[in-house]
């Protein structure tokens, strides 16, 4: 909620003018020949984001488009076609010509954590697409009911018989929570939730001890005093929670975060990547970029395509190593 | 005043332009759906819905009750004048509202019903305003276990309630729970019923069955129903009642304000329901039966109160437990969840904007709504004479092209044309469509709360009882499921001592 | 098809002084007439084929136990729920009497829905706009009876209505040629 459909409203209508003025009538059925003689970009850039509108993905591909689009001079109305964990918005964006007028938000968790958890199909490869740069990091933080009387991680191999909840099968939060329990030897029940809010919500209620969210959805009762923060599974300690340790530092080794990243399909043209990588560049330094990334309590890694690749690949191997070494099938609750 | 303040900021909410406009918007589509006879509230909101994904929240439930309420004065316009009830819940107004207006009376009734409406509708809203904070406070007790159960007890209620055969009923609540199966299993993630098919992995939207089982089908249904030709409208005058007449149906009034307001909380109840309840025991009541049906001004104030309060407290179950009372409630709980809000107890807390925003806004619908509907008659009167036949293609193609900017996908589109098709056949073989919808909508909600409670409550089913409110749920869901065989039992062995004396007559 | 147009319309007769109990009556007289014995077996055999292929499905995917589920349980359960009842559903409503029979009127219907399929299928190829405006001729002329000159009229104002709507206003990806 918040304010973001003002935004939307005026992104909408920004775009709706923008297509109106840019492209008079052209059909989109079965289009692929467009001019890219002239210098880029002449019409709108679509960002199909995977995901539904007002989620954290969502909220992150329209303050990104919505700053980009000023600095490329076009509209880039954000198409959301969740499914799949974003697998479905994916393999239409590979589909796509590679022109530059079709980009997407991808979530490294569907490259990284997703094939994990389902089959073949579903499976999504970075090689498939140019990744045009990083945008920001959204770190997972294990929260636990104040009653549990659990405030780290030494506390709860003590204790026997807790339930965590779980955002969902194939999500970060799943991953990183039985990589701990694993390696630490706790005990317990792990209970799947739908997404965050109703996993925040059951742990508010003692319904379950403990539950590993997105921190954007767990900060509000953290400082409230309603939840307590034990452990979050960045690599280093998260800027809005400094006081709380990571799970390295405990010793574990459970590098999980959530990442986000632009990409086109691949065979994109240089010089299109090099003028998106520029607007995208000029989107990071303004203030109200910043800000949104503040609000939403993102930290930015704002890293090149190859960074992200590279990382990324390193990231899925080492999350089915660490699955193998330690037995975990994130299919099986 | 602590206890006052979110209902206060609520009128804030609601008194934005913004939401002001959109209430507006949804009273007036409302009022002029129930004109229209064909579709029914429930067909328009399942049309409407990809309308409210880009609008706020709170916004988007202001306008689709605005839809729901408007529809309940709209119907009355038509009853009254041409004896055409537009909407289910109209159908008793036609008897006295059609005489009156005969009478040259057609302004009173309409006054009458008006502000019989209005103070059904405030009934309604200071009830749910008074309930709301209660059930709330039991907000985090609700656990895994009593939102399974709560689920049970409502889709059973709705599925044993609704007109019709009782079997079909359940066989298509049934099918609803099996649909809603269909996608990704939340707990293990093997993919269920998907036949490999990607656009299936997340399970099957609710919007586009709704659209198509409500939505499309009633279009195609109506294609083949012979629609009875409009009548020359009687003429409106006077339309403020006398006192006389005020005087006469205030008993009427306040007795289907209260009828109303508690049909309407009952799950499988609401506005048709009660409708023909407060008839019926305005007839009962009268010194003189004889004058219903011949221009009873009570026959009027009864039904068309009683339908307005319903239609307002069937929201009390919905925004305070998660339970949709009925079709159209279901509609609004399927809205609220592609909003990312999940009705229940906890709404009241997480979300007093949006609680408060849409309680109160019914206040001020109801206002429009009487300040709007007297003189707006004329216009809907010439409404009436567009033809079915240039309207079905619009409404049609409405369905279809909006179901394609929800997801930006064809794959819905095509759901909808398969529910559609799936909605007119099981109209046409006795299935009522509601328990379905409803079924689905509540579906992964029970399973999943159900897996999880056997988590928490390591697999013991026993432990649902050792919890007070599922316990509680629980013996209410037995209760209900026996009691229809208690009653035709009792039904039953009172026939046979009274055989001679009357006939039994089973309401269809 | 032109004789629909004449059949909407009843009779108006000296009906203005109905009773209500007159008026239900004729109201109940008007509907159309339920269905019988066939149509009652055929909707329970439906659902119990359908409560039968689900049991098997759900067989494929794995009961387990109820403290240990597997996938399967749940939709088995309701599969079987549904079996049960279609079962149960033959024989209560063997002798029919609920739902509708279908009528002539009832072509129209599968008229109207072939129209649609066809909408669904040529949309992704040739855009919104030409298979729209079969549809609304089709629905508006042969469905509906409208005289030729409304039908074609009605129709182009409504798909280009739409195409403002849609296309310039909302700026909506729907496929479309123009």
């Amino acid at each position: 909620m918040k304010a973001f459909p003002v935004r939307r409203a005026i992104v909408g209508l920004a775009s709706a003018s923008a297509i109106l003025a840019l492209t008079a009538c052209g059909g989109n059925v079965g289009s692929g020949s467009s001019g890219t003689e002239e210098s880029y970009p002449t019409k709108p850039i679509n960002v199909t984001v995977g995901a539904a509108a007002g989620g954290s993905t969502d909220l992150i591909a329209r303050a990104i488009a919505e700053g980009a689009s000023e600095d490329l001079g076009v509209a880039m109305p954000v198409v959301n076609k969740p499914g799949a964990n974003g697998a479905l918005a994916a393999k239409e964006v590979q589909g796509k010509p590679a022109d530059g007028y079709e980009l997407a938000t991808l979530n490294a968790s569907l490259i990284t954590i997703t094939p994990l958890a389902v089959g073949e199909s579903e499976a999504v490869s970075i090689d498939d697409f140019e990744v045009i740069t990083g945008l920001s990091q959204d770190d997972y933080v294990m929260v636990a009911n104040p009653e549990a009387g659990v405030k780290t991680v030494e506390d709860l191999t003590k204790k026997d018989g807790l339930s965590f909840g779980t955002t969902g099968v194939g999500t970060g939060s799943q991953l990183a929570q039985a990589l701990l329990l694993k390696q630490a030897d706790i005990k317990g029940t792990e209970v799947p939730f739908d997404s965050g809010a109703p996993a925040v919500t059951a742990v508010l209620g003692n319904q379950v001890q403990v539950a590993t969210v997105q921190l954007g959805e767990a900060k509000a009762q953290i400082d409230a005093g309603k939840l307590v923060p034990i452990v979050v599974f960045s690599t280093e300690r998260n800027e809005f929670l400094p006081d709380v340790p990571t799970a390295t530092e405990e010793g574990y080794d459970v590098p999980v975060s959530q990442y986000r990243a632009m990409v086109a399909p691949k065979g994109t043209p240089e010089e299109v990547k090099t003028r998106l990588k520029t607007a995208f560049e000029n989107t990071f330094k303004t203030e109200a970029y910043q800000q949104f990334n503040e609000q939403n309590l993102l930290t930015p890694k704002e890293i090149s395509g190859e960074e992200v690749v590279t990382e990324w690949t390193e990231l899925a191997e080492k999350y089915k190593e660490l699955t193998e070494e330690y037995g975990i099938s994130l299919k099986e609750s | 005043m602590d206890f006052l303040q979110p209902v206060l900021d609520g009128f804030g909410v609601v008194l934005a332009p913004n939401n002001l406009l959109y209430c507006l918007l949804g009273v007036l589509i409302g009022m002029l759906i129930g004109v229209l006879p064909g579709l029914g509230p429930a067909a328009t909101i399942a049309i409407l819905l990809p309308l409210t994904y880009g609008i706020e929240p709170v916004t988007a439930i202001i306008m689709l009750a605005g839809i729901f309420y408007g529809a309940q004065y709209g119907g009355t316009i038509t009853s009254v004048l041409l004896r055409l009830p537009g909407e289910a819940s109209s159908v008793v107004t036609v008897f006295d509202g059609y005489m009156l207006a005969k009478k040259g009376k057609a302004g009173t009734a309409l006054g009458i019903a008006a502000i019989g409406s209005f103070i059904g509708g405030t009934i309604g809203i200071i009830g749910l305003t008074f309930l709301a904070p209660v059930v709330a406070g039991f907000a985090l007790d609700f656990g895994p276990p009593e939102y399974a159960a709560l689920a049970l007890l409502g889709i059973l209620l709705v599925a044993t309630i609704s007109n019709g055969s009782k079997t079909k009923a359940l066989i298509a609540a049934a099918f609803g729970l099996l649909l809603a199966t269909v996608g990704r299993d939340v707990f293990t993630g093997a993919e269920r019923f998907t036949f490999g098919n990607l656009d299936l992995a997340d399970g099957i939207d609710f919007v586009p069955v709704a659209m198509g089982l409500f939505g499309l089908g009633e279009i195609l249904y109506n294609l083949e129903e012979r629609h009875r030709a409009a009548k020359a409208p009687a003429k409106v005058a006077n339309v403020w009642p006398s006192r006389a007449d005020l005087k006469q149906s205030s008993g009427a009034i306040g007795r289907g304000s209260v009828l109303g307001f508690f049909l309407g909380i009952l799950p499988g109840g609401g506005a048709t329901i009660s409708s023909l309840a407060a008839y019926a025991m305005e007839k009962k009541r009268a010194k003189d039966p004889s004058r219903f049906g011949k221009g009873a001004v009570e026959g009027v104030a009864g039904p068309e109160t009683a339908n307005n309060a319903a239609a307002t407290s069937s929201f009390i179950p919905l925004l305070t437990l998660g339970i949709p009372a009925n079709a159209t409630m279901a509609l609004m709980f399927g809205a609220l969840l592609i909003q990312g809000v999940t009705p229940g107890p906890q709404l009241v807390d997480q979300h007093p904007d949006l609680f408060w925003g849409v309680v109160n806004s019914m206040y001020i619908g109801n206002i429009l709504l009487l300040i709007m509907s007297i003189p707006l008659v004329g216009i809907f009167v010439k409404i009436l004479r567009v033809r079915a036949a240039i309207l079905a293609p619009i409404t049609a193609l409405i369905t279809m092209l909006g179901a394609y900017t929800i997801n930006n996908s064809m794959f819905d589109v095509v759901l909808v044309v398969v529910f559609g098709i799936i909605g007119y056949l099981m109209k046409k073989f006795g299935f009522e469509p509601g328990p379905l919808v409803l079924a689905f909508v509540l579906g992964s909600l029970l399973e999943a709360n159900l897996r999880r409670s056997l988590l928490v409550l390591n697999g013991d089913l026993g432990g649902f009882f050792g919890r007070p409110i599922s316990a509680t749920l629980l013996v209410l869901f037995v209760v209900v499921a026996v009691w229809p065989m208690i009653q035709s039992l009792l039904a039953r062995r009172k026939a046979a001592a009274a055989v001679d004396t009357f006939k039994t007559k089973e309401n269809a | 098809m032109n004789e629909t147009a004449n059949m909407t319309s009843v009779p108006a007769g000296p009906d203005e002084d109905l009773t209500p109990e007159q008026l239900a009556a004729q109201w109940e007289a008007e509907a159309p007439p339920a269905g019988g014995p066939i149509a009652n077996f055929a909707a329970a055999a439906v659902a119990t084929v359908l409560g039968a292929a689900g049991m098997v499905l759900s067989l494929q995917l794995g009961l387990g136990t109820p403290s240990q589920p597997q996938p399967g349980l749940w939709p088995f359960v309701m599969s079987l729920v549904i079996t049960v009842l279609g079962l149960a559903q033959l024989i209560i409503g063997r002798k029919g009497g609920e739902g509708e029979k279908f009528s002539k009127l009832s072509w129209l219907v599968l008229f109207g829905a072939a129209t649609l399929i066809g909408l669904v299928a040529l949309m992704p190829v040739i855009g919104f706009e030409i298979p729209s405006l079969l549809l609304c001729f089709v629905w508006m002329k042969f469905l509906g009876g409208e005289s030729w000159r409304s039908a074609v009229l009605y129709s182009v104002l409504v798909v280009a209505a739409f195409y403002g709507i849609f296309i310039l206003g909302l700026g909506t990806t729907i496929p479309h040629l123009f």
